[in-house]
């Protein structure tokens, strides 16, 4: 190689040093997201973690999230839990301890959450939980731990309400009720609709997998109820609206699943759905959707060929936290910091739920956070925002602040 | 392979993992390797029953869940040290054997695998349902964990209790009983017939192989921290059928093989993901048609053909 040529390469390289010196250093942060991308979960993990990549997209595209002169582009690495608490814990680990992450995100499903949960807090890492709506997730006081969705009886509580003010006395419940969040949908409602001179007569179980509810609803109809209550995944609730309709069971049926259209037309049909109740937080649905939700609708279907579910912007938003709290902390690095960081935030202009802030922050002191709770019903083919649920998350909060 | 050389082989597999906290920089291996370490000694019990007596049993998970669950409330309801209720935990798991092993063990094939599934079903529905001790299937958090969650001496408590049990199950193998219990799988007919009586030797078998499952429980309760009722289910005890059949049935070695497979081959194949399970399944059904003998049992026929190849040259 001649001199002139070293020359030349030494003075090229100097230039492009110099030049670089002037802009942001582009550094890569690795987010990861643990949650059910297959089994009986999936419904609601995969679009989470759908979520999750597209928000990083979106960053990524509007730049990165900020820290200083460094500009971080979003990485996501998501395994699948299964939503099993074993692997759960296997997926976290790896996250930690193998790929050195220190976001983790996604949490769909309550069981392998709680099991995260129980070590999280002695790890350097901060965990963001999405649709887990088991209410111990945010009563241990974990600093490092903040969930997006409300608990499901802050949920019930609203759900109650509305039923009893439909002057509906017998309720008869069909659902998952072996899972502890369902029956604190349940147990809310209960106390509620009690206060109108109601009650509760029948608590009959499907699980998870059961797709014949038949035996549930014959002897259901045996008691002559004034409504139906359906709690549970989405695939098992909408076998029970089909087969309570071909039962001829001609009752309002009510139900907290939180399953999209195209969901619950996989199993049953529009006709027998048309008029369900679905008593949750208010989710995505286009009626209901801010400018924000509309827009991440168009987009998720977009990319995903597919609409997304009512439940994946809790994931959606988590990423939206994120970066918001990492910007106002100044570090990737301090987990502390920035757990701390995430406590003290507005709610974020990007996300897609509507959240009611307590004390003016995003997340209360047990890293709650709240949305509104909504009535949809099914009206041709959609779901439909009818109106809002009462829901005090203020009260909610400090009740919840009580428990251990 | 004679007595000392397979001593010397124990030896190192025994050297080479205990010195994996120093070798492994990756800590997630590490808590892969406390799992496998605990399927060892759930292996190594569904071995007994299943590998030498030909009992294929479909509780393990079911009594694990027990030793879990005893060993954590007794710790809650009674403040008992952790070394206590692990203590605690197979014996209380033995009492639960021996109430549905008495039973069960009336039956015989297929019959006995239905029994024991359908008590590891009902295990579950009483976790799920009795909320008022076990909290249901919200499960219970924050166990304790002794030296503070330290993984490197948990591994080593690990260690030792699975090379124990690895050791205890060998000593039962060698000695008159599990004589007996291979007999009782050879020819349970027979064995009566001579005057042994072979329900005990079996509900011997049940009950040890229940109080291994127990005591795994108890190590996992206190490793994770975290346990609900869907960690014990039927899937997890056709993991440790599995894992005896991957390994080698009826052999020492082989429930130690077949455990890291079920343990570590599901993580290995993350790579795949939502094919993940197809793999799995996949290599789990290839290695049963192919190597119905297992891992162990490939390698001593590969050994003997060696063998007798070199005596012929």
């Amino acid at each position: 190689m001649s001199s002139r040529t070293i020359t030349g390469a030494v003075a090229a390289l100097t230039i492009a040093l110099t030049a670089s010196s002037g802009f942001a250093a582009e550094k890569k942060l690795t987010i990861g997201v643990a949650d059910a991308l297959t089994g009986g979960g999936a419904v609601y993990g995969l679009p989470q973690a759908n979520a999750v990549k597209m928000a990083a997209d979106e960053i990524n595209a509007a730049g990165g999230i900020k820290v200083g002169s460094d500009n971080y582009k979003i990485d996501v690495i998501a395994y699948d839990d299964k939503a099993n608490p074993t692997e759960a814990t296997n997926a976290v680990r790896k996250l930690i301890d193998r790929d050195g992450v220190k976001y983790i995100l996604g949490f769909c499903c309550s069981g392998s959450t709680s099991a995260v949960a129980s070590f999280i807090g002695n790890e350097k890492a901060v965990m963001l939980v999405g649709n887990a709506a088991e209410r111990s997730i945010t009563t241990k006081k974990i600093p490092n731990l903040v969930r997006t969705r409300p608990p499901a009886d802050y949920t019930g509580q609203a759900a109650g309400t509305f039923i009893a003010r439909k002057g509906h006395k017998r309720i008869a419940v069909l659902g998952a009720l072996d899972v502890g969040f369902y029956a604190q949908y349940v147990d809310a409602v209960e106390r509620e609709v009690k206060k109108t001179g109601g009650e509760i007569i029948a608590r009959e179980v499907f699980s998870l997998r059961d797709r014949d509810m038949t035996p549930q609803l014959t002897k259901i109809r045996g008691l002559n109820p004034d409504a139906i209550l359906v709690v549970g995944y989405v695939e098992p609730a909408a076998f029970v609206y089909r087969q309570a309709v071909e039962l001829g069971m001609n009752i309002p049926r009510y139900g907290f699943t939180s399953g999209s259209e195209e969901q619950f037309l996989r199993v049953t049909t529009s006709e027998q759905m048309e008029g369900v109740w679905d008593l949750r937080p208010t989710e995505l649905t286009l009626l209901s959707a801010t400018k924000n939700g509309i827009a991440y609708h168009a987009n998720y279907t977009k990319k995903y060929n597919a609409s997304p579910s009512p439940s994946s912007p809790y994931a959606y938003d988590q990423l939206y936290v994120l970066k918001a709290a990492i910007e106002a902390a100044g570090t990737v690095d301090d987990t502390v910091v920035v757990a701390k960081a995430i406590r003290g935030l507005p709610v974020p202009p990007q996300v897609v739920m509507q959240y009611q802030p307590v004390d003016g922050k995003m997340f209360d002191v047990n890293g709650q956070a709240y949305t509104s709770n909504g009535a949809f019903q099914w009206q041709k083919g959609k779901w439909v925002f009818v109106e809002d649920l009462p829901s005090d998350s203020k009260a909610y909060s400090q009740f919840l602040s009580t428990l251990n | 392979m004679n007595r000392s050389l397979q001593s010397l082989a124990w030896l190192l597999v025994f050297a080479a993992l205990a010195m994996l906290p120093q070798v492994l920089t990756v800590k997630y291996y590490l808590h892969l390797s406390i799992l496998a370490l605990i399927w060892v000694i759930m292996a190594q019990g569904q071995n007994l029953i299943q590998g030498y007596t030909g009992y294929v049993s479909i509780v393990g998970a079911g009594f694990m869940g027990i030793g879990a669950y005893s060993s954590t409330l007794i710790g809650m309801h009674f403040q008992w040290p952790i070394w206590a209720t692990m203590a605690a935990a197979p014996l209380v798991t033995a009492l639960f054997a021996l109430a549905t092993g008495y039973p069960s063990l009336r039956v015989k094939g297929h019959y006995f695998a239905i029994v024991t599934l359908a008590f590891n079903l009902i295990i579950v529905i009483v976790l799920v349902n009795y909320k008022e001790l076990t909290n249901g299937e919200t499960g219970i958090s924050n166990i304790p964990k002794p030296w503070g969650g330290s993984r490197d001496a948990y591994f080593y408590l690990v260690l030792m209790l699975a090379a124990a049990m690895t050791a205890l199950a060998a000593l039962i193998a060698r000695s008159r009983v599990g004589e007996i219990l291979l007999a009782i799988r050879q020819n349970e007919d027979l064995v009566g017939s001579i005057g042994i009586a072979a329900w005990k030797y079996k509900l011997f078998a049940f009950v040890i192989s229940a109080m291994y499952a127990g005591l795994a429980g108890a190590l996992y309760a206190h490793f994770q921290s975290f346990i609900n009722p869907e960690i014990f289910g039927v899937a997890q005890s056709l993991d440790a059928i599995l894992a005896v059949i991957l390994g080698g049935s009826g052999t020492i070695a082989g429930p130690v093989i077949g455990a890291f497979l079920v343990v570590f081959l599901p993580e290995m194949l993350r790579f795949a993901d939502s094919f993940r399970l197809i793999l799995y399944g996949l290599i789990l059904v290839l290695a049963t048609i192919f190597m119905p003998i297992g891992i162990v049992g490939v390698c001593k026929a590969l050994i003997g053909r060696f063998s007798r190849k070199e005596a012929a040259s």
